[in-house]
């Protein structure tokens, strides 16, 4: 029976256009972000193309995080060299099948402590194979603990450490986008199938009255939505491939791949797009294909089938217990002590949310129609024609006005809370900044910073450089912060002190955010004894000296510039010296003994930071995009299928004498009706996550809703409604001879 | 010759008969607003007999069919189909009885547009899992009056009256016991529609057969006429004869519209199906 089923989709396949559309979008959308997971990084080995095995420091941080059955190795790519005693290539040179072990210094990331070099290239005898060569070298090195033993073109990612440190980054920044793809698919898929399978209740109530079993109709559903996916898998697998090859450019175009980086294309990214479209599929339309399996066979013998109008009970009960959820997810959102955990369950409650409105769709269709009561009166019998079909078929507009809501909530809580974000980050730089001048350029070293602070009028300065440091927080990630040096700091930034003192941070000592520092992340306080691993992998163990609040433009963590000075990979240094007091003239005069550097006054270097800020949310706008396509994609196609379904409406508007004119306002009062009940369902989910989100990174209430995308929004989904249920309107009303012109 | 029944007296035997009715009763809607489009039927359809069941809209005929073919369960009494207690039976062994022992013709949507004619006459056994003979598909298309050019075509291709024919060669595929037939001609020339019930008439070959519908001239087909009103059985009449089939309508028609009971029939049903 399947098979003939699947015979029907070649022949018939209209019904179906909708679902194979969204497959193709989310394998579209899936196929990229895997394509940039598995991107092709080249790594050319450089000056250590000659080497048959290249010998470094341990080019990662391992760690063994949590105990017993739990324990789990974790490993982070270091930015910098851990450096090798300069007498390691003399060790090595005795190792059985080696030519010539050499030294070698001066890569980017380099160590700069004295006696150290960066790795030891090893040149194989003739006849050694490279890797029998690092086998006995392993051996020599008493298993290699400690150092990472490279050969082919892994000494590429040796002699390229930034590589590993950005392919790790763009790597996570797809797969942070996989989850979203797939719970997205997922409901636009299981709005599609509803739909789809909706439109053809009485066929498989004709199925069932001829016999066929409940099972064998959801089994015939099933294999259907399976064929779909696969055909959308198909469809998408190009475009997939396509995108994420434009992805890999623009990520390595804002370094967060590196340079050269190819997104991977194989053939098997088609086998992986048709596999996960038809699971996918297959999974949305349990639901679906569920409901079909028990349509009632007596539906067969109806000249109209009559629609349930109200929801089941069972669905309005498991919207309710999630408008339940969604409601003690906020509690325990806002009842999390560490912003960091509410911002992790930002996206669980969007999403329960979101499903709370799907469920309760029809309830709230029912409500908005009798408010719209008015409108009955004031509209004339077009208005009063389309709210009565909605008042009457609650259910049916519901679906139309459910992929307006999720749009709305998607796009918007996503687009707004990163808008809260960034003016909050800009506003937090303004602010956090005291410092009257700001010095900046290359070759900042602790020398001028001693210059500046014996210039008369100075009251203050301190030597920032941005550091990355390996953190447990739970999990072994890099954490952003400042190594900062002179002082006093209170002079120069206002950080928000919560508890402790940020006068100048001392060797052993650590400041650390209340982002960072919550429960749940490092759950540290004052006084409290932490082990950051500094960018070449070396342990910094230090107490809590303070907790600060402002922590979006200047990281979470501050250490003293003297603890990192050699650990960074760079020469001991700052990126700027921000100043407190002093006069311009003073300053310009001291600067004019150092070539390439500049001064600048506060308000200059804040616009400049922002500036910096702005050009940084490429990751943010990716994800947004793909938010945004997928949203669009299940609006339009849910409202089409949902429009075309209101061909008899149209057909009976005709014969009773409607004009064409008519027949368009009744479809139009119907979009109407949908965008502005979508718009507001969509703006009460998004807004919950919204106001949750601010409130955990800004500390305020208030999200920042510029007005021009606010109204770009609103304008983006009504035009997209309207043209989802006008034009298919303007095709049907032509092929119905007879509507009536004017 | 009419002969008159009394209507709870005259079920003697029903579980003899392949579709027998025992106090049956179907109501819609719930509370003070339900109305019953069944009140209490009990009548039996004899094997190889070939029967209408008239009434006038709202009368309860469809409920009657939908109930004894096992589409509808009725709110109260007792329903046996091919000798198996409905009521006794899963969805599953309903769907399975149907299938093998039961045919269906309806009035529209009979046919499953996206399968051709072969495939739909076919499909009762591919839902059982037996093989369709190519052989014994062409001899039900056959059967019908439909030949072997048509077998390909797609429903969309046929006439009403073809398409008929092809709902009549799948409901007589599996040589069924039963086949029910809700106004399979409502939406045919009189021409066109006789052609078919002479069709069914023939092919069914000891079938039992019961049809609804609200047309005296199906009646000249029928060895007995069931008439129903304000939703139970009103008379039974033995080789009918559509004028006098027509006299009996419009008695009843009368009198359903000084009760107003059709009407409230109607508006139960749909208030059951949440239309209101």
């Amino acid at each position: 029976m399947r098979g003939w089923m699947l015979a029907g989709i070649r022949r018939g396949p209209g019904p179906l256009v909708g679902t194979v559309v969204a497959s193709a979008v989310a394998a579209t959308l899936s196929v990229a972000a895997i394509s940039l997971v598995g991107a092709h990084t080249p790594a050319p080995a450089g000056r250590l193309a000659a080497a048959s095995v290249v010998v470094a420091g341990d080019t990662s941080l391992t760690l063994t995080l949590g105990g017993g059955q739990d324990a789990q190795r974790e490993s982070v790519p270091l930015p910098a060299y851990r450096g090798v005693p300069s007498s390691l290539d003399r060790q090595l040179a005795q190792v059985p099948g080696v030519a010539t072990a050499t030294g070698e210094s001066g890569f980017a990331g380099g160590a700069v402590r004295p006696g150290d070099t960066d790795v030891v290239a090893v040149a194989a005898k003739r006849g050694v194979p490279a890797d029998v060569l690092a086998r006995r070298i392993r051996a020599a090195l008493h298993g290699g603990q400690g150092y990472t033993i490279a050969t082919g073109a892994a000494r590429g990612y040796v002699a390229n450490l930034n590589v590993a440190v950005e392919r790790a980054n763009g790597r996570a920044l797809a797969e942070a986008l996989i989850p979203p793809i797939v719970m997205i698919s997922l409901f636009v898929l299981a709005a599609t199938t509803a739909l789809a399978v909706n439109l053809r209740r009485r066929r498989f109530a004709l199925l069932r009255a001829v016999g066929a079993t409940r099972g064998q109709v959801r089994r015939a559903i099933l294999a259907e939505l399976a064929v779909c996916g696969v055909a959308g898998g198909a469809l998408g697998c190009l475009p997939g491939a396509a995108l994420g090859a434009l992805g890999a450019h623009a990520l390595a175009a804002h370094q967060m791949l590196p340079a050269g980086s190819a997104a991977w294309l194989s053939p098997w990214l088609l086998a992986i797009a048709c596999g996960t479209s038809a699971i996918v599929a297959a999974l949305s339309g349990q639901i679906a294909a569920r409901r079909a399996g028990r349509t009632s066979p007596a539906q067969a013998l109806r000249e109209t089938a009559a629609e349930r109008k109200w929801p089941h009970p069972v669905r309005v009960a498991l919207g309710l217990a999630a408008a339940g959820g969604a409601g003690t997810l906020t509690a325990l959102t806002l009842g999390q002590k560490s912003p960091a955990g509410q911002l992790a369950l930002a996206f669980p409650l969007l999403l329960v949310c979101m499903l709370s409105v799907a469920l309760l769709g029809p309830v709230l269709v029912a409500f908005a129609a009798w408010l719209a009561r008015p409108l009955r009166a004031a509209g004339g019998p077009s208005a009063r024609l389309a709210l009565a079909a909605i008042s009457a078929q609650p259910r049916r507009t519901a679906s139309a006005v459910i992929p307006v809501a999720m749009a709305v909530a998607l796009v918007g809580s996503v687009y707004f809370a990163n808008a809260s974000i960034g003016r909050a980050t800009a506003a937090q730089a303004t602010s956090t900044m005291t410092a009257g001048h700001v010095i900046s350029g290359a070759n900042l070293t602790a020398a001028t910073l001693r210059q500046v602070r014996a210039l008369p009028g100075v009251r203050a300065a301190a030597g920032v450089a941005p550091v990355s440091v390996a953190a447990t927080d739970p999990d072994l990630e890099q954490v952003s912060g400042e190594a900062v040096a002179g002082g006093p700091l209170g002079r120069v930034l206002d950080l928000g002190v919560t508890a402790g003192g940020l006068a100048a941070p001392r060797p052993g000592q650590i400041a650390v955010s209340v982002l960072e520092a919550g429960p749940g992340v490092l759950g540290v306080h004052t006084g409290s004894r932490v082990t950051v691993y500094l960018p070449d992998g070396t342990p910094y163990r230090a107490t809590v000296s303070a907790i600060y609040a402002r922590s979006l433009a200047f990281g979470d963590v501050l250490i003293p510039a003297a603890v990192a000075a050699g650990h960074t990979g760079a020469p001991p240094g700052f990126t700027q010296i921000l100043v407190s007091g002093g006069t311009p003239a003073e300053l310009a005069a001291l600067i004019a003994h150092h070539p390439g550097l500049r001064v600048a006054s506060r308000s200059v270097a804040n616009a400049q930071s922002e500036q910096a800020a702005g050009q940084n949310s490429f990751g943010d706008d990716l994800i947004l995009g793909v938010v945004a396509s997928l949203a669009a994609v299940a609006l339009v196609n849910t409202l089409v299928v949902a429009t075309v379904e209101r061909r008899r409406v149209l057909r009976l508007l005709g014969r009773v004498g409607a004009t064409r004119g008519q027949a368009a306002a009744v479809f139009g009062w119907h979009a109407l009706f949908v965008t502005v009940t979508g718009l507001a369902a969509g703006v009460g989910a998004g807004a919950v996550t919204l106001l949750t989100v601010t409130r955990a990174a800004t500390g305020s209430w208030a999200p920042f809703i510029p007005l021009a995308p606010a109204a770009g929004l609103a304008a983006a989904v009504a035009a997209l409604t309207a043209g989802a249920v006008m034009i298919p309107f303007r095709a049907m009303s032509r092929r119905e001879p007879t509507l009536a012109g004017g | 010759m009419v002969a008159q029944i009394a209507v709870d007296t005259a079920v003697t035997s029903v579980t003899a008969a392949p579709v027998a009715l025992e106090d049956v009763t179907k109501r819609y809607g719930r509370g003070r607003g339900a109305v019953p489009a069944l009140d209490r039927v009990s009548m039996s359809f004899a094997a190889g007999s070939f029967t209408a069941v008239l009434g006038v809209s709202g009368s309860g005929k469809s409920t009657l069919l939908q109930c004894a073919a096992g589409l509808e369960r009725p709110s109260s009494g007792t329903v046996r189909l091919c000798g198996a207690e409905l009521a006794r039976l899963s969805h599953r062994r309903q769907a399975v009885l149907r299938r093998r022992r039961v045919g269906f013709v309806f009035q529209d949507l009979n046919l499953l547009p996206e399968l051709t004619v072969a495939e739909n006459i076919a499909l009762p056994l591919r839902l059982d899992h037996r093989p369709a003979d190519r052989v014994d598909i062409e001899l039900a298309a056959a059967r019908v009056g439909l030949g072997g050019g048509q077998l390909r075509r797609l429903p969309a291709e046929l006439s009403g009256g073809q398409q008929q024919r092809v709902a009549i060669a799948r409901a007589l595929i599996t040589r069924p016991d039963v086949v029910f037939a809700d106004e399979p001609t409502g939406a045919l020339d009189p021409h066109m529609a006789a052609g078919v019930l002479r069709l069914l008439r023939e092919a069914a070959d000891g079938t039992t057969v019961v049809i609804v519908t609200h047309d005296p001239q199906v009646t000249r087909f029928c060895d007995r006429a069931v008439f129903l009103h304000a939703g139970r059985v009103d008379r039974v009449v033995d080789g009918p004869e559509p004028t006098v089939v027509a006299r009996l309508l419009h008695e009843l028609g009368e009198r359903a519209g000084q009760t107003g009971r059709g009407d409230l029939a109607v508006l139960g049903e749909r208030a059951g199906r949440g239309r209101y």
